[in-house]
């Protein structure tokens, strides 16, 4: 018997995992997508197209993609839900690679498809009631378009902090067992706090007139009315950047597979 | 088989529960494991099925380390916890999602538990009140037929009805090559049912020794007066005269006394020491 993986024990792990809880699932994401429905609408009552696409995707797809995988591993609120479902005959690999496929996959994959079609539908019920007689046509039209995955850099560092709080989250849910979203929003909070003012106190140290110093994307000096950007030579940019798109999900997802095998209750 | 070789547990490493422990426990026996609350007969249990793991030592569940969770021996082993957790799923739904994990389980017997258990098969399971639960979760675990069962604390919730039942059921699926362990504080809930009894009290191991074993070396009678140069392990005084345990020297035949006897060895552990020795 293969001890570390089994595709067809895997198979009934899944569809248990799914079944066992699939309204509190469903639930989650129904409820993501109607925040981000919601978000969308009252962004574009509000402001404009460009922030209405733009945070209603950082905002549905982060905020979903965490709050789900707080519910993936989220059995140990009680003594008996933990035992049972750390003692249910599946490998850890098997039920860390479960709740990455629900959370990391399934949910990409539904939520990116609702917020196209969400989209779609806002953007084409735009363009058609356009007046095609109109000299702002044109303009009006290219206005809008269907919001972009594909070289869209707000599309890459929205999926950079998904990865990142999605491999939080659920570490997290695995060293707390009650409350953990809470605890971990309280922690994630703690530590961007800490670095953003070890960050100005680095930058402080180098640098006078900074003005922000947001850790990995922007410092800003500013003199007078004039601001300028310091930027990060290509090479460490290049280290930074992949710090934070891979090694540090792939620390976070990892250890979240490290901690379920360690896992005790 | 299951063996504790020199297992010490802590919840802190600073302050450890159990301490050097080393026992055995054979295979075709029901062994009922006692003692006060926060005594640690869940963290045993616990440690048995890899749900907490030895600070120092190793536990053996047939040569297999729980720790490791390996699904071969998870598949061995079924652990019952204090509460219950089941999810909102029917009857039919949760036995379609959980029982294939499980290679031996029994569909005609789990249905049949159920019945004499006289758990409700309609609506969704948590909405069954917690003594229902229980049942079903147990009735569960039997069909599991797994070869090591460990239940804490199983007749928390149930009714007097469903404790003689779930005595009558442990007893029918017991064989040879069985180990089950009952954790109770609720001691007459085992009378008749277990063959070996283990008392932990603090995380020291008091007593563990079989029910033949007990018979043979305690007497348990009710005296007017205690003789004298009696070993009495334990007195109390009861409405027809006292009620004592003492070593059974005469090769008495007495029917066993669980509460008393527990009585008697948590407040007198070094007679208990002296008359079953442990290692």
């Amino acid at each position: 018997m293969n001890d570390t993986f089994s595709l067809s024990r895997f198979g009934l792990l899944l569809k248990k995992t799914i079944l066992e809880r699939s309204m509190q699932l469903i639930g989650a994401v129904v409820a993501v997508m109607a925040f981000t429905l919601l978000l969308y609408t009252l962004i574009l009552y509000a402001l404009d197209w460009g922030p209405a696409q733009n945070l209603s995707f950082i905002w549905g797809f982060i905020g979903g993609g965490v709050v789900l995988s707080s519910v993936v591993f989220s059995y140990f609120t009680t003594n008996a839900g933990g035992a049972a479902y750390l003692t249910l005959p599946a490998s850890s690999l098997e039920k860390w690679l479960c709740g990455i496929l629900i959370s990391g996959l399934l949910f990409c994959i539904v939520f990116l498809s609702f917020f196209r079609l969400m989209d779609y539908t806002f953007v084409t019920a735009y363009h058609s009631g356009l007046d095609r007689t109109s000299p702002l046509y044109r303009g009006l039209y290219d206005h809008v378009y269907l919001y972009e995955f594909e070289g869209n850099n707000v599309f890459v560092k929205a999926t950079i902090l998904y990865t990142n709080f999605v491999g939080a989250m659920m570490v997290g849910t695995l060293y707390f067992n009650r409350v953990a979203l809470v605890k971990v929003a309280l922690v994630v909070c703690g530590v961007l706090a800490a670095i953003y003012f070890l960050n100005l106190a680095i930058v402080s140290l180098l640098f006078s007139n900074v003005d922000i110093a947001f850790p990995y994307f922007t410092v800003l000096i500013k003199v007078d009315s004039e601001v300028g950007n310091i930027e990060l030579p290509h090479y460490a940019y290049a280290i930074a950047n992949n710090f934070l798109q891979y090694i540090l999900p792939g620390t976070l997802w990892i250890t979240a597979y490290v901690r379920l095998r360690e896992k005790e209750i | 088989m299951i063996q504790f070789n020199n297992l010490s547990f802590g919840y802190s490493r600073k302050k450890l529960l159990y301490k050097n422990l080393t026992l055995s426990i054979e295979n075709g026996s029901i062994y009922g494991l006692l003692g006060k609350n926060g005594a640690g007969k869940s963290t045993l249990l616990k440690n048995m099925v890899g749900t907490l793991f030895p600070v120092e030592g190793t536990v053996l569940v047939d040569g297999v380390q729980p720790k490791s969770r390996k699904p071969s021996f998870l598949q061995t082993i079924y652990y019952i916890a204090e509460d219950v957790y089941v999810p909102a799923l029917t009857i039919k739904q949760y036995h379609n999602l959980f029982a294939p994990f499980y290679p031996m389980f029994d569909k005609d017997s789990f249905y049949k538990y159920l019945l004499e258990l006289e758990v409700s098969v309609d609506g969704k399971l948590n909405k069954l009140s917690f003594g229902q639960q229980k049942k079903f979760v147990i009735a569960f675990a039997l069909a599991c037929n797994t070869k090591v069962l460990l239940m804490d604390e199983p007749t928390n919730g149930l009714d007097i009805p469903s404790k003689a039942q779930f005595r009558k059921l442990i007893a029918s699926v017991m064989n040879e090559d069985r180990i089950i362990f009952i954790s109770t504080h609720q001691i007459r809930d085992l009378e008749n049912m277990i063959d070996k009894v283990m008392i932990v009290d603090n995380g020291n191991l008091l007593l563990h020794s079989s029910i033949a074993d007990i018979a043979e070396k305690l007497c348990f009678k009710t005296v007017n007066e205690i003789p004298k140069g009696a070993k009495v392990l334990y007195s109390e005084k009861m409405l027809r005269g006292i009620s004592v345990i003492m070593e059974n020297t005469d090769g008495e035949d007495s029917a066993l006394n669980l509460e008393h006897l527990f009585n008697g060895i948590t407040e007198n552990p070094a007679m208990a020491k002296q008359l079953f020795p442990i290692n």
